[in-house]
């Protein structure tokens, strides 16, 4: 067991929260809020595996995380503004046809 | 890590799976009582279990088990929380704490520009969009979740494998002197970096640190986190900070491109239409 166990059951704790928020809630900005909990539980692990190497590798990778977050949500944001349009609701399963 | 504490990390995970199923919004089911008892037990059991396995025992570990409790337990009120507002709001509090973790692994930098990108910018984001779209009242997709009890087991099958086979993790083996100046900057290792022969050509991540540290001879400088992790990005990972413009730019196209519609500049609809129902009227590209 090492010194920063601790901090790898708490990112994943973390990241199973947000997975069951994203599989279970309907509302698509509740929805995308969760895989945001998701990132915060992978940037825990990444600078916690970054203190176990004792080097900056996981610290970078976090911080592209940043960006590849930002990315996710102004993509999905503009996805759910355009579904809301359509649909004039945010329920995810008014889309339910789209899975066939 | 032992079979015992994998068999009790388990049944803390079962419990608080069994919380968070009585805390998802089911309609008039919902038994959030329950589900606060289950979910502050397990919190606590987690904690305990981490507290007697960990052998630090110093005021950092207080502040990792509050700064953990309040990220959990803010992170459970995001995907609980009938209104996406009070939503976002805990999520938050959830980068707050995360943050507060970050400090106490010596990441200063990467908890700033957490607290800055995220509760600064991605969240207003959030909350513009619900302001936009957000029905009023307590519409039946915020008020029943969708299959609770197979998203429960679903996350409690992918916590326990990651979070019991992640506790396996042995500790690290004695880093190189060079390394360890380069995170925490004790006073030791901070000489072994200054010293002249050091230049080895699989160190080019310290150079530039030390030029600067020789800029100002004598002065005491601290090896600072921003230092190092700058020195890593612009060095190491350029071509990955290259792609991440390239990514942002596609991005903000694409955003532009999904969101935009064509709206009347004139003419009788958009002038007599109920307010609300303009934008719903106006067909998408």
């Amino acid at each position: 067991m090492s010194d920063i166990t601790p901090y790898i059951i708490l990112g994943a704790v973390l990241f199973a929260i947000g997975v069951v928020g994203f599989l279970s809630r309907r509302n698509l900005i509740v929805m995308f809020l969760a895989t945001e909990v998701m990132f915060q539980g992978v940037v825990v692990n990444a600078v916690a595996f970054a203190r176990l190497h004792q080097n900056m590798d996981g610290q970078a990778f976090a911080l592209f995380l940043l960006v590849i977050a930002a990315v996710e949500a102004g993509l999905a944001l503009g996805m759910v503004v355009l579904l809301y349009r359509r649909r004039g609701t945010l329920d995810a399963e008014a889309w339910a046809t789209m899975s066939g | 890590m032992s079979t015992p504490t994998a068999y009790l990390l388990y049944a803390v995970f079962a419990l608080g799976g069994v919380g968070l199923y009585f805390l998802l919004p089911r309609g008039r089911d919902t038994r959030t009582g329950a589900g606060a008892i289950f979910g502050l037990g397990a919190l606590a059991a987690l904690l305990l279990v981490l507290a007697a396995r960990s052998v630090a025992g110093s005021a950092q570990a207080a502040s990792f088990y509050l700064f953990s409790a309040l990220a959990i337990g803010a992170a459970t009120r995001v995907i609980t929380h009938r209104k996406p507002v009070y939503s976002a709001i805990y999520f938050v509090a959830v980068v707050v704490s995360v943050a507060a973790l970050l400090v106490l692994q010596r990441a200063e930098f990467l908890a700033v520009a957490l607290i800055i990108i995220y509760a600064g910018a991605i969240l207003v984001t959030y909350l513009f969009v619900i302001m936009l779209a957000q029905q009023s009242g307590e519409p039946s997709y915020d008020v029943r979740a969708r299959e609770p009890l197979l998203a429960v087991v679903a996350g409690f099958l992918l916590m326990a494998t990651v979070a019991v086979r992640g506790s396996e993790i042995p500790d690290a083996p004695a880093p190189a002197p060079r390394k360890l100046a380069y995170l925490t900057g004790s006073g030791a290792d901070r000489d072994a970096v200054r010293s002249p022969g050091e230049a080895s050509p699989g160190a080019r991540g310290a150079a530039p640190a030390s030029n600067l540290r020789q800029g100002a001879p004598g002065a005491e400088v601290e090896e600072s986190n921003t230092l190092a992790l700058g020195a890593a990005v612009m060095t190491r990972y350029v071509v990955v900070v290259e792609l991440a413009a390239v990514l942002l730019l596609i991005s903000m196209i694409g955003a532009i491109g999904l969101s935009r519609k064509r709206v009347p500049a004139e003419g009788p609809r958009a002038d007599h239409a109920p307010l609300g129902q303009v934008g719903k009227e106006v067909a998408p590209y």
